[in-house]
Order: C-alpha cells, then sequence, then structure tokens
C-alpha cells in the first residue's frame, strides 16, 4: 500500500459562497513532517479539516494509505484508525467528568456500537503505555477539564499514541503555549514521530521552529504558492509573495538580505 | 409526624405501587439520560420541548383519543423540526428554541380556553398526574427505558467524543449530524412518555437537576453517571413518599427533593476544591 501516505489533486473547498481553498496539489511520502505555512484566514485549517473528512469538498480528491476519501466523508475503519487528528485547542465544557485515561481509551477503541465494558484489559495495557511515551503517567488520574493548554496538548500526543498510526494532522499545535511548553512539545514530537514511524502535516506560524525540523514546507494562501525543503520555500522572496510586502521576518536570517521596503523598525515590534 | 401504619395504608394502594414505579423507573432514566444531554448542552432543548409538548396534548383532547398517541408523534416531529431549523439558520438556538416553545404553548392555551370541558384540567397538565399512571403507561416506561439504555450503551463513546469536541469526533470518523438527530429523537421521546406523570413544566428538571448534581461531584465518566441515575430514581421516590404523606403535589415536591440533592453537591463539591489547597 505504497509509501504515500497521503496524496491531495486539484482539492477545492467553498465555504459559504467563497473558494477557500482552491485546487491545491501536493503528496506526503511516508515518515516526512511537513509544515503547512500562510497567513490567517489562508485556508490552513480547513485544508487539515477537509483531508479529515470534517468539511465537505467541493472538487478534487483525497487519498489516505492509497484510499480514497468519500464526498461525504466517509474513509474504511481501517485506515480511519491509521489517521490522527490533534485539533488547534480542546476546550472540554466545565467540569466533564472525564478522566485522562478514560479520554486516551477512546483513541484506542473503534468507533461504531460497542460495549463500553469490551476489551477491557487490552485497552488498559494501551492506555498505561501511551502515556507513559508521553510523559503523562502521573496525569492518568486528573479531570481533563482540570489541566493546563500544556498538558492537554500532551494527553492529545497520548491520544494519537495509544493505537499505531501512519499520519498525523496537526492544526497549530503550539497556539497557547509560552516558548518553553512548545520546546517541549515539539520534542515530544520529534522524537514520537520517529520512533513510530509517523508522518507528519502540521500546520505551524512558527517559521523558526519549521525551518529547524520540518523535511518540507507547503505554502498556503488559498491556493498553494509554493513547496518544498524550508530552505527554499522560506527564503525572504517566497515569503514576500506568501505575506505580501509588509510582512517583516522576525526570526533572524543570518546572510540573507532583509526586504528593503518593509517600513517598521523592528525595536517597536519588540 | 406520620405515624407509621399511615405509611403503611398509603404503600398499599395499587396506585400509589404505581406511581413510586413510575418515579423510579422515570428518575433513573432521566438521570441517565440527562448527564448525556447536558453534556451535549440540550438542557435547554427538554425544557422548550417540554412546553411545547402542551400543544400535543392538546391535539389528543381535541381529537378525543389518548394525549399520549398524538404526544409522541408530535414530540418526534418536534425534534426532527429543531434539528433541520437550527442546522440552518443563522439565529442562535436558544432564541430559535424559544420561538417554537412559546408559540406552541400559546396555542394550546387559546385552544384549550375555547374546550369548557378542559378549563380545570389544565393544571393536570402543567404538574403532571402521577397518581394517574396505568399499568399500560408503565409498560411503556419500561420498554422505553430498556431501548434507550441500550442506545446510550452501544454509543457512549461516540457521545463522549462529541461532547469534547466535535472536530475530534468527526476526525475519528462519528457521523455527528446523525448522532444529534438521534439524540433529539430520544430525548422527545422520553419527554413525551414521561410528561403525564410530570407535567409540561417540570419534565425537564427530571433531566437536568440529578445530571448536573452528579457531574459537580464525580471524577469518573461512568460513576457520573450511574450516580445521576441513583440519584434520579432515588429523589423520585422520596419525593413521591413525601407527597403522598402530606397531600403535596407530585411533580413540584420530587422536584425540590432533586433540588436538595443538588444543594448537597454543591457543598461537596465546595469542600472537595478546598481540601487540595489547604
Amino acid at each position: 500500500m505504497a509509501d504515500r501516505v497521503l496524496e491531495v489533486s486539484d482539492l477545492s473547498v467553498r465555504r459559504q459562497g467563497a473558494t477557500v481553498v482552491d485546487r491545491v496539489s501536493f503528496r506526503l511520502e511516508a515518515e516526512t513532517d511537513t509544515a503547512l505555512v500562510g497567513p490567517n484566514g489562508a485556508g490552513k485549517s480547513t485544508l487539515v479539516q477537509a483531508i479529515l473528512g470534517i468539511v465537505p469538498v467541493s472538487g478534487g480528491e483525497v487519498r489516505l494509505l492509497g484510499q480514497r476519501l468519500g464526498p461525504a466523508g466517509q474513509l474504511p475503519a481501517a485506515i480511519r484508525e491509521q489517521v490522527a487528528y490533534l485539533p488547534q485547542t480542546l476546550t472540554p465544557p466545565g467540569r466533564l467528568p472525564l478522566r485522562v485515561d478514560e479520554f486516551v481509551a477512546l483513541g484506542w477503541h473503534r468507533i461504531g456500537p460497542a460495549l463500553p465494558w469490551r476489551e477491557r484489559r487490552a485497552c488498559r495495557g494501551a492506555v498505561g503505555l501511551a502515556l507513559e511515551k508521553t510523559c503523562c503517567t502521573a496525569l492518568a488520574g486528573r479531570l481533563l477539564s482540570e489541566l493546563s493548554i500544556g498538558e492537554r496538548k500532551r494527553v492529545l500526543l497520548a491520544f494519537c499514541v495509544v493505537r499505531p498510526r501512519r499520519l498525523l494532522l496537526l492544526d497549530e499545535a503550539q497556539a497557547g503555549l509560552d516558548v518553553r511548553a512548545a520546546e517541549q512539545f515539539h520534542a515530544l514530537l520529534f522524537s514520537l514521530r520517529r520512533s513510530e514511524g509517523w508522518t507528519i502535516l502540521q500546520v505551524s506560524h512558527d517559521l523558526e521552529m519549521v525551518r529547524r525540523t520540518c523535511d518540507a514546507v507547503l505554502c498556503l494562501n488559498r491556493s498553494l504558492r509554493c513547496s518544498g525543503h524550508p530552505d527554499h520555500a522560506l527564503n525572504p522572496a517566497q515569503l514576500e509573495r506568501l505575506y505580501g510586502t509588509a510582512w517583516v521576518p522576525y526570526h533572524h536570517n543570518h546572510g540573507l538580505p532583509q526586504p528593503q521596503a518593509a517600513a517598521p523598525p523592528t525595536e517597536r515590534l519588540i | 409526624m406520620v405515624d407509621p401504619s399511615a405509611w403503611l395504608d398509603l404503600l398499599a394502594l395499587p396506585a400509589l405501587q404505581r406511581a413510586l414505579l413510575a418515579g423510579l423507573l422515570t428518575g433513573a432514566l432521566g438521570g441517565v439520560l440527562g448527564s448525556f444531554a447536558i453534556l451535549r448542552q440540550l438542557a435547554f432543548f427538554s425544557d422548550a420541548l417540554g412546553h411545547a409538548a402542551l400543544l400535543g396534548l392538546t391535539g389528543g383532547i381535541l381529537l378525543g383519543v389518548d394525549p399520549t398517541l398524538v404526544l409522541l408523534p408530535f414530540a418526534v416531529l418536534f425534534a426532527v423540526g429543531v434539528h433541520h431549523l437550527t442546522r440552518g439558520s443563522r439565529l442562535p438556538t436558544d432564541a430559535l428554541l424559544n420561538i417554537l416553545y412559546s408559540s406552541s404553548l400559546a396555542l394550546a392555551v387559546l385552544v384549550l380556553s375555547r374546550i369548557r370541558s378542559y378549563r380545570g384540567g389544565i393544571e393536570q397538565l402543567l404538574f403532571g398526574d402521577i397518581l394517574g399512571v396505568s399499568w399500560l403507561d408503565l409498560g411503556l416506561i419500561l420498554v422505553l427505558a430498556l431501548a434507550v439504555l441500550s442506545y446510550l450503551l452501544l454509543t457512549c463513546r461516540s457521545q463522549i467524543l462529541l461532547s469534547l469536541d466535535e472536530g475530534l469526533a468527526l476526525s475519528r470518523g462519528i457521523a455527528a449530524e446523525r448522532h444529534r438527530l438521534t439524540l433529539l429523537v430520544v430525548l422527545a421521546v422520553v419527554v413525551a412518555i414521561s410528561i403525564k406523570a410530570m407535567g409540561v413544566l417540570l419534565i425537564s428538571a427530571f433531566l437536568v437537576i440529578p445530571a448536573c448534581s452528579s457531574r459537580l461531584v464525580s471524577r469518573h465518566f461512568s460513576h457520573y453517571v450511574l450516580l445521576a441515575s441513583l440519584l434520579g430514581a432515588g429523589t423520585a421516590v422520596m419525593g413521591l413518599l413525601v407527597s403522598g404523606a402530606f397531600d403535596l403535589p407530585s411533580g413540584p415536591a420530587v422536584v425540590v427533593t432533586q433540588l436538595l440533592a443538588f444543594l448537597v453537591a454543591v457543598a461537596l463539591a465546595a469542600m472537595n476544591r478546598r481540601l487540595p489547597a489547604g
């Protein structure tokens, strides 16, 4: 079943009459880490959601692990369980009486009618291991709604790792995290990606991190503007095309000329 | 004080026995279903449905048939209608529900006021008459409780994921729309069947109060659902006994008992929060 984990061809998404994603094509090879970058409102989250069948597609086709995504987002359960999704934020309703280990167990089970106590022991073992891999063992008995944002992200990773997956889609994993927590999250993601053999597609705003850790970049602004290796895709000329001329790269690009026209002095931004 | 022999006399009455059984079953059922409904933010829906049900009951009176026969299809239609309206409209759901239920209520009261024979009976419709529950009603409640329980058990995981995060649920391949519609219809059927005993005004308390009390003190999902059903059944039986002994209206007596349990839960939750800090 091919090394092509994800194939997107000519994908378009329309929302309330407007085209949000316009004829996007790309593919992900196995065990690569690809970043999806672009300005706000560029359709990054929508693209990720369309790939998962969360939002309806208006044209084109998506193939996950060689299997075509149905028009209403259908996918065979055996394929579906190999794909995991990390939403931008997980905000459980106030005092949801759901423990961390109960939540992670939800990631282990196949979806479909089943009695809640079926395969309990196998599940418990898998949950314990997943919590261990993500340094969440101490959180097992806490309520999901009591956790900090950083802890919640780690628990979401446990939700992904509890079953072998091939493809992981992350929607702005570092949103809401401070610098240190984001760093720790990425270190964890990086090591899990290696040990689990995940292929990753992640929406990101942190271009510095993308340069350091990703194998490839897709620059999206409704349509795909450029793609390729981070060094090529994230050079100033390409960024200017993507974000517009007023954009100032706030990370140091050693040896690369700053765009002349960018007006505001950087000191004022700090 | 009521003397014990009077209690025994009361318990010997078949009407009261049926009432207690009905209270036990609807209380437990309301607790279980309510614990999912409040997580999916359907508390107001059940309230609106209860109020709108008066129109269905009125229809039954007009047609001269058993109100339940009209109420069941009416409630299901209401649920399906609400599902489609809230999906297609840009107005907030609570505002739409308000429009639907207040207009149903107004229509029902207008019609009822024209039917002379029913002028006196409106209080019974509003607050229910658990002593009027027949063996047939009881059988219906039992069948319904079993059906709802097995539905919730089998879909429990999907329900939890849906109340947690719809995007996450959809990404796991859960048909969110279908689940929402099914839950609305199940709620509608439960409300329609138990309204005779509980009345249109207080029916939603059976779904909401025990579940909320349990939510405040539970730290485990299965405990939460179990405790909600125990609280529902327990408060219903206690409330009914009190109403029988002191000749109080049964629905309000049960709701006040539920309120007391809720206040205990609030106090327990406050104490639990202070403990780890201090």
